[in-house]
């Protein structure tokens, strides 16, 4: 080997140790997996707050656009925004008539419900990619800022049992859920009462989120309370047009046929 | 030429050993499909591989491949293009160099298949799940795949074969349509190949954790969002890659050479690379901008991540690089113009030229967003440096970029013109319009840089596009009138081929190392992107290797990468020359050389190197 060859090797060596020295000398960051949460029935709000701060500056990625500097593409979070203060703060007051849990599920599951003026759509659904502890997680992490935590564990077992029939119709937790009934028996009484009433209102239960199901069988034929399960784009209810898109259009399959038919007869029956 | 019979024995048990790696594939694919359809589930992950972990090992095997496959998409390219000017410029030496790197390409392909067959292998038995789901949304791209490796190999050998055999008149033109079709079986593999990567990064949006294999349209899965963008972006990177990889192995040989003449040859197959390699490379930024726009397009998130996210100063590492590219590539230019009568009187502009391209560096180089802790936050008033947060936004860097390529053209200029003695009568006329339209070009991407600091964000996204358009318009423009001005114009002197420093051919190998360096890191960027993800929001990566690491570690591995490729490819070099020694051809100078000696007709308007003669400099 002469001395071409060992100059040409310590070129090269020499180069490339330059650019990993370059690569290690900037600062670190590691993109972690988002912690796995598993909140029992007692949870607390400091347990989930904890979980939604390291979600929210880690895994979540949240603070890529939710910047506390001028010209960050997302609206600011931690900070006062326009005199309405900080998000756990102003929350309560961004949709009439909707909770600040609520109202901060429906922006991390289903984003393009209730844009900020003057910033471009580009969030996507945080329920696409963590499940729904972690997004109930990150909901009381936001509450905390300015705002009481009302997140409990009933919101997140509520969460559960109805898969993929939360409040903001959010896609299947990214953890891979087998599909399947998202509730057991054929109970038409149980099944309205774990998943319609966390949109609608029945006996001045549930979330006055979409119109109420009191009397809808004298306001619709089974026909057309069958269609408006299955497709809940094809028609709205008068009043509630805005509200067009957040019904999932999924309960076709989480429901068995049998579920589906129960559940029609029984809204058919309140008239 | 007669090629050593060594040849044949010493690749045997290369290609016997690809061909069974890759009957191989073809069966895990066929198999994986009726093993699913009988309920089997595999197991998730398989045993972790020793030393280095699964990932490593996958990641390492996979980018070595990725080069390997590069080099032998892309030399074939360099090869076809070599024969056709030695073909239609009855040129011979093109067409010695044309071989005499398909020669080398024959080795490497052995490699590439060899290094194909351990990524499945680690694929199969590491990741099991990840395979066995992959295999069943792409079984049949998987079998026409490995089909089309066959009829890829056939070709390579029945174009290299021939080449001595069908050497004139039609069947020469044969011959180069054997190589018109060993590049396009690469391409279509290497569009197939993308197909399942893009898949993983951009899986169609109706997919879901919960959607079976079996049920994924292939169409949807195959046309993915970022599947064009990266099939365009890899053949252009390819070109610009074997075109750096022939530079350095030119390099090589120039510094070991041991006669003027050989010298000479490899100086000028050198410069060809090279040449090669920066002028493809000028367009590869737009291809980038393309695949950045498409991954914005199909998820936000992603783009941001990419961005601004835990990737956004993999960015600054990406400008360093590219920088040290330019100035690698202008400095070889501006060497060069030592080796043209007449490239002396251009030599006080280099160290303005470089002044622009360090500045471009500087500021292409400033990060948009410190990441810092929250005491360093609120001394800063935010993300944003007080006074570095100025340059580090996109109006500043496009403006760098752009000005930079625009001063790499102009070293090309000023090489082309060197050693020419323009004679038509609006010659000055002629410059002084290049000169201008150079300067108002200049002008444009200069305010289109400072206005982007006046107006929103929207608005200013599309102003880059104004500065690229007027980049490309004024080199096309300016080309055009260099052209015409060098029709029928007198030589100031061939070129001395072989006269170069020892430095520029070294200039070769940090311009080689540097290109398979940004491969790996853009690779890293390309993978890294989906995170916890084996498939982006479709298969979730539950291994102990999920989290996506920082970029500290990421460059040692890409490092290890540019490593053992960097040491295979010399290996097949090295094997290369024990083949057979190239036949250097000398084309002999005019008496007097007063025009531009080229063996393509004495025409003045031949770009200095790839039409001139081959003169070795006296007394090197």
């Amino acid at each position: 080997m002469g001395s071409v060859d060992l100059k040409i090797i310590a070129l090269v060596l020499g180069t490339i140790g330059f650019y990993t020295l370059v690569a290690n000398a900037i600062p670190q960051v590691q993109s972690e997996v988002p912690a796995e949460a598993d909140f029992g029935a007692d949870v607390t709000a400091e347990e989930l707050v904890d979980v939604g701060l390291s979600l929210y500056e880690g895994a979540g990625g949240c603070t890529a656009c939710h910047a506390e500097s001028p010209g960050a593409r997302a609206p600011n979070l931690l900070t006062d925004y326009r005199g309405q203060g900080t998000i756990g703060a102003r929350c309560g007051n961004r949709v009439p008539g909707l909770a600040c849990k609520d109202y901060l599920h429906q922006a991390l599951s289903d984003p393009t419900t209730h844009l900020v003026d003057e910033y471009p759509p580009i969030m996507p659904s945080v329920a696409r990619t963590m499940d729904s502890q972690q997004v109930w997680a990150i909901v009381a992490y936001l509450e905390s800022n300015g705002g009481e935590v009302t997140v409990t564990a009933a919101d997140i077992q509520a969460d559960a049992v109805g898969a993929t029939g939360s409040v903001a119709g959010g896609a299947p937790a990214g953890g891979g859920a087998a599909a399947g009934p998202a509730v057991a028996g054929e109970d038409p009484v149980q099944i309205t009462q774990t998943l319609c009433v966390m949109c609608h209102q029945i006996g001045g239960q549930g979330v006055a989120l979409g119109p109420p199901l009191d009397g809808i069988g004298s306001r619709l034929s089974a026909e057309q309370l069958r269609t408006a399960i299955l497709d809940p784009a094809a028609s709205m209810a008068v009043g509630f047009e805005q509200m067009s898109g957040i019904m999932p259009a999924t309960f076709g399959s989480q429901l068995t046929a049998g579920q589906l038919e129960a559940v029609v007869r029984h809204l058919s029956g309140l008239q | 030429m007669k090629e050593s019979s060594r040849f044949d024995a010493g690749l045997a048990p290369g290609r016997v050993l690809a061909a069974v790696l890759l009957s191989g594939i073809v069966l895990l694919a066929g198999m994986a499909g009726p093993l699913l359809a009988q309920g089997y589930t595999p197991p998730t992950y398989g045993a972790d591989a020793p030393f280095v972990g699964s990932r490593a090992a996958v990641w390492i095997v996979a980018q070595v491949h990725l080069m390997f496959a590069a080099f032998v998409l892309g030399v074939p390219m360099f090869a076809v293009i070599a024969e056709a000017i030695g073909i239609w410029g009855k040129d011979a030496r093109y067409d010695k160099l044309a071989k005499e790197f398909t020669r080398l390409l024959l080795v490497a392909y052995s490699a590439t298949a060899l290094l194909g067959g351990l990524f499945v292998f680690l694929l199969t038995t590491l990741y099991p799940a990840l395979w066995s789901y992959m295999s069943e949304v792409f079984r049949i791209s998987m079998w026409i795949y490995a089909g089309l490796f066959f009829a890829e190999s056939a070709t390579l050998y029945i174009y290299y074969y021939g080449w001595d055999h069908w050497k004139a008149g039609r069947a020469k033109l044969g011959h180069w349509g054997m190589g018109i079709l060993l590049n396009v079986w690469g391409t279509v593999v290497m569009f197939i190949a993308n197909s399942w990567l893009t898949f993983m990064m951009s899986p169609p949006g109706d997919l879901t954790p919960d959607t079976a294999p079996a049920t994924v349209q292939f169409w949807s899965a195959f046309a993915n969002a970022t599947w064009m963008p990266i099939n365009i972006h890899r053949l252009i990177a390819n070109a610009v890659f074997g075109g750096a990889v022939v530079a350095a192995y030119a390099g090589y040989r120039f510094l070991k050479a041991t006669s003027d003449e050989e010298r000479a040859h490899y100086d000028w197959m050198g410069y060809v690379g090279n040449f090669i390699a920066i002028g493809v490379f000028l367009v590869l930024p737009f291809a980038g901008y393309y695949l950045g726009r498409e991954i914005y397009e199909y998820n936000q998130q992603m783009g941001v991540t990419m961005m601004g996210g835990f990737m956004s100063w993999l960015w600054i590492v990406q400008a360093f690089l590219i920088g040290i590219l330019f100035l690698a590539g202008n400095y070889y230019l501006w060497l060069g113009l030592g080796r043209i009568p007449g490239g002396e009187r251009f030599a006080p502009y280099t160290k303005w030229m470089l002044l622009i391209l360090v500045l471009g560096v500087i500021v292409w180089a400033t990060p948009h967003s410190m990441i810092a802790d929250r005491e360093e936050l609120a001394a800063m008033g935010g993300t944003h440096h007080p006074f570095l947060g100025v340059l580090g936004v996109m109006s500043a860097k496009n403006t760098a970029v752009n000005l930079m390529i625009l001063t790499t053209f102009l070293s090309f200029l000023l090489y082309r013109r060197a050693n020419k003695n323009p004679t038509v009568s609006w010659a000055g006329t002629g410059t002084m319009t290049q000169g201008i339209l150079l300067a108002v070009c200049a002008g444009i991407v200069l305010f289109y840089g400072v206005y982007g600091y006046f107006v929103p964000a929207i608005v200013r996204i599309g102003f880059s596009v104004y500065q690229v358009l007027a980049v490309l318009f004024t080199i096309i423009a300016v080309l055009t009138l260099d052209v015409l001005i060098a029709r029928g114009a007198q030589s100031r002197g061939a070129i001395q081929w072989g006269k170069m420093p020892p430095r520029s051919q070294y200039a070769l190998f940090v311009l080689l190392v540097t290109f398979t360096w940004l491969m790996g890191l853009m690779g890293f960027a390309r993978s890294g992107i989906r995170q916890h993800w084996h498939v982006y929001e479709v298969i979730r990566d539950t291994s102990e290797y999920a989290a996506t690491p920082a970029l500290g570690y990421a460059a040692q591995i890409i490092s290890a990468c540019v490593l053992v490729f960097l040491a295979m490819i010399s290996f097949v070099f090295w094997i290369g020359g024990m083949i057979a020694k190239p036949e250097l051809t000398t084309a002999k100078a005019p008496p007097g050389a007063a025009p531009l000696a080229s063996t393509t007709g004495n025409n003045p308007d031949a770009e200095p190197g790839l039409g001139s003669g081959l003169h070795p400099a006296p007394g090197h």
